[in-house]
């Protein structure tokens, strides 16, 4: 059998393409987490952002504004968290919860009106390029920017906490909230910044689901990204990179499990829909084993509400 | 150039207390002022006015006859006011040069220089590129000190620093302070140590309930005057009397060893040691070198080897605490309100938990709740605990209450052995006073204590025998009349 190296770089393009929201959606999450806020509202943040996104492509016609709209949105929602648990100091967990169901619940509302209408046409870059390089062509033009935007991020997400000195204060507000305040840093602003950034992350996942992965509104059309996401935050260990390695592994099995249905693959069908979250979780656990490693790099104030006494 | 600060009539009111009552003071610099006082008395309040944390409630801080507005931490450091805090306020994953630049605005090149500087003239040394974690507590204090002198401060608060610190690096601190001194810098050393008072500050003032309470020359004072003052009372020291203590064995510890899968952690190596009853044996150490590692496999939280452990002609190593009261060995872990102690429970509930089959707390299952509050009235009145109200909860008592409670809690079934883990860390001088008393009291029964501390007086002064660990490994057992405190030193430093 001969194989077509463009067959395989088209299978690699489409696998990047799914991992796309899930790299979005962890690095936004990463920082919010990294200043030591635990936002479990992710899943509700995207499907926020996914009908935002379609409903404004659909009534201004403007790709441009659908697409910060939808980035809007979801730092609005996330606001709405950021107001609970920074300045009402309300639980993490319970208030995330809650956004994801809040989330779900309107997005379903809104949508109401937009099932079945067909999207737009997302332009895509350097399309004129396709055919020039065999296997790679297909895997590095012919994508939406907010592909591009995607892959990028983690590095910029690393490159971002590691040097400078802003990513130096969101690491030392999720080391120690309470020492960062003795040192005169305002840690409600700094929590407040990162919970509305990982919103707006969140609000570009779900623009590119509607908008560009399959352009067109379905009811819970994240359908748990949201979850794996927060999962891929975790075990990742906090660190971008690994986030990437994580969201292709995920992308590449649901892509891989499909064709293999498709072909008839005698394994149980509920295996191989099962089998991307647990290789997924099983690789990342297995590459960051190392102990020393996570002491560094888990913020040690997750999840836990700071309260300056006065 | 001459620094003034001056403090006046400064009044914080917390709900229930007085933290601050129109304190006034006026200091210069060129001299190491103390600020003496229990916990309580209120030096912490006002060093953290001084340095922005809190705001009073009424008075005026004046640095050089101009008027400060300490709003906020970053104003004590914009008006030059330094502080090292006694918890230390660094983040503890990052590395020591991003703990350092985080809150500096200078270039990443001039601040390595400027560190680099302040290292070499004080006789620092602390690697920059590893996690602040990795350090020792007296490294971790230095880099609070760097962090201060990068900003060249008028006024540097210094709040009770020695009570991690080893006593070769106290001198050490010393040292630093004086040189500080000399070159202009204020000193405020906040402590409730005399000695260190005596041996290096010029003036000291005393605070007690809020108020202060005395001002003077420390050349008009000695320990006993600033103790007097401190507490408000004459104390009594009391002196441990050497007896013949009996010479039947209690505890026999054989080739103990514990490895840990957390790297944080330090393993156990080889310990061995016997007591006799009627002995205490102190364990010395600097924090961090396997005391609690130690305690945990004492007192069965760590299970190991059946055969390493032989108490009272039993092998009980791998019995779990409650199963090893039974055989009336007692407990108080150092952490009084996350191991000892359930703070949002009742007093009476906490000590339920240490539950007896002989105490008849539950019956079918159910609790005896008139048989739990009893028996909690009994040690409340015999350990002299400072409340009535058996159904508060125990976070609301003060370290020295709490103390009493647990340490009535383990002696009230007179147990054989009582392991106890740093009884007075944190406590004020009368109630490290009362324990001590009561511990030197047991062993007079014929119990036998193992004491793990890290206060060195603390053990010189209770302990029969004294062993120190370092990195996991117990030195050889010493009788505590052939041990000085410099000796120990060195011995917890790691040498020979």
């Amino acid at each position: 059998m001969i194989i077509d190296v463009n067959f395989v770089g088209l299978i690699i393009a489409s696998i990047m393409a799914s991992a796309v929201p899930l790299i979005l959606a962890s690095c936004g999450e990463l920082i919010t987490e990294r200043s030591g806020v635990l936002n479990l509202g992710v899943e509700g943040m995207m499907i926020i952002g996914a009908i935002s996104g379609f409903a404004l492509m659909t009534v201004t016609g403007s790709l441009i504004i659908a697409v910060f709209g939808a980035m809007l949105a979801g730092v609005l929602i996330s606001t709405i968290f950021a107001f609970l648990t920074q300045t009402l100091i309300t639980n993490h967990v319970a208030t995330g919860l809650a956004l994801t169901i809040f989330g779900i619940g309107i997005s379903a509302m809104i949508g109401k009106n937009f099932v079945g209408i067909p999207g737009k046409e997302f332009p895509v870059l350097f399309e004129g390029l396709k055919d020039t390089i065999p296997l790679l062509s297909p895997i590095l033009f012919g994508h939406s920017i907010v592909f591009y935007f995607a892959f990028a991020l983690p590095f910029i997400t690393s490159y971002f906490l590691k040097k400078t000195k802003i990513g130096l204060i969101v690491r030392a507000v999720g080391d120690s909230p309470e020492s960062a305040s003795n040192q005169g840093i305002n840690v409600r602003l700094v929590r407040y910044a990162c919970i509305l950034y990982g919103g707006a992350m969140c609000g570009l996942a779900g623009a590119y689901l509607s908008m560009i992965y399959t352009p067109q509104w379905i009811e819970n059309m994240t359908g748990g990204r949201g979850w794996i996401a927060l999962a891929l935050v975790v075990f990742s260990t906090w660190n971008p990179i690994k986030i990437l390695i994580g969201a292709m592994i995920f992308g590449g099995l649901t892509i891989i499990q499909f064709h293999m249905q498709a072909i008839g693959v005698r394994i149980p069908v509920q295996f191989l829909t099962a089998l991307p979250y647990i290789v997924t979780i099983i690789v990342l656990v297995v590459i960051s084993r190392d102990s020393r490693k996570i002491r560094l790099s888990t913020p040690s104030s997750l999840g836990k509400s700071f309260h300056k006494d006065n | 150039m001459n620094t003034n600060l001056k403090i006046s009539n400064v009044t914080k009111i917390y709900p229930g207390c007085v933290a601050n009552d129109n304190v006034s003071l006026e200091l210069n610099s060129g001299k190491i002022y103390a600020l003496l006082g229990e916990n309580g008395a209120g030096k912490s309040t006002l060093v953290k006015i001084l340095s922005g944390v809190v705001i009073p409630d009424e008075g005026k801080i004046y640095l050089n006859k101009n008027i400060l507005k300490l709003n906020s931490p970053s104003d004590a450091k914009k008006n030059d006011i330094g502080m090292v805090f006694q918890h230390f306020n660094l983040f503890e994953t990052l590395s020591v040069f991003e703990n350092l630049i985080i809150d500096s605005d200078e270039q990443r090149e001039n601040l390595k220089e400027k560190i680099d500087t302040i290292m070499k003239k004080y006789n620092f040394s602390v690697d920059l590129d590893v996690p602040v974690l990795n350090l020792s507590a007296g490294q971790k204090q230095k880099v609070e000190i760097i962090r201060c002198l990068i900003r060249s401060p008028k006024v540097l608060i210094m709040d009770e620093p020695t009570s991690v610190l080893t006593e070769q690096e106290t001198s050490e601190l010393f040292l630093s302070l004086k040189k500080f001194s000399e070159e202009g810098i204020l000193i405020i050393y906040i402590t409730h140590k005399l000695k260190e008072v005596m041996q290096l500050c010029d003036e000291v003032a005393v605070m007690r309930r809020g108020k202060l309470v005395s001002v003077s020359q420390i050349n008009n004072e000695n320990i006993e005057s600033l103790a007097n003052k401190m507490v408000g009372q004459d104390l009594k020291t009391i002196k441990k009397k050497k007896e013949n203590t009996s010479s039947e064995q209690l505890i026999k510890i054989t080739n103990l060893n514990f490895t840990s899968e957390d790297p944080f952690e330090t393993n156990l190596v080889d310990i061995n040691f016997s007591l006799n009853r009627g002995e205490c044996l102190g364990i010395a150490g600097i924090s961090g070198n396997g005391q609690s590692e130690l305690f945990q496999v004492l007192s069965g939280e760590i299970i190991s080897n059946k055969n390493s452990i032989e108490f009272n002609k039993n092998f009980i190593g791998d019995l779990n605490p409650q199963e090893r009261r039974e055989y009336l060995m007692a407990f108080s872990p150092e952490d009084r309100l996350e191991q000892a102690a359930i703070p949002q429970m009742a007093i009476f509930e906490n000590v339920a938990l240490n539950n007896f089959k002989s105490s008849n707390f539950f019956n079918n299952g159910l609790i005896n709740k008139s048989k739990i509050k009893e028996h909690s009235k009994k040690i409340i009145s015999e350990f002299n605990v400072n409340t009535d109200n058996i159904d508060l909860k125990s976070q609301f008592l003060s370290g020295g209450n709490l103390q009493k409670l647990i340490i009535g809690r383990e002696l009230i079934t007179s147990p054989d052995l009582l392991i106890c883990f740093n009884p007075t860390w944190g406590l004020d001088v009368g109630a490290i006073n009362y324990i001590h008393e009561t511990l030197i009291k047991i062993n007079e029964q014929n119990k036998s204590i193992i004491l793990i501390s890290t206060d060195t007086d603390e053990l010189l002064k209770l302990s029969d025998k004294i062993s120190v660990i370092h990195r996991g490994k117990l030195s050889k057992i010493m009788n505590a009349e052939d041990v000085t405190s410099e000796k120990l030193g060195i011995l917890m430093g790691g040498g020979n």
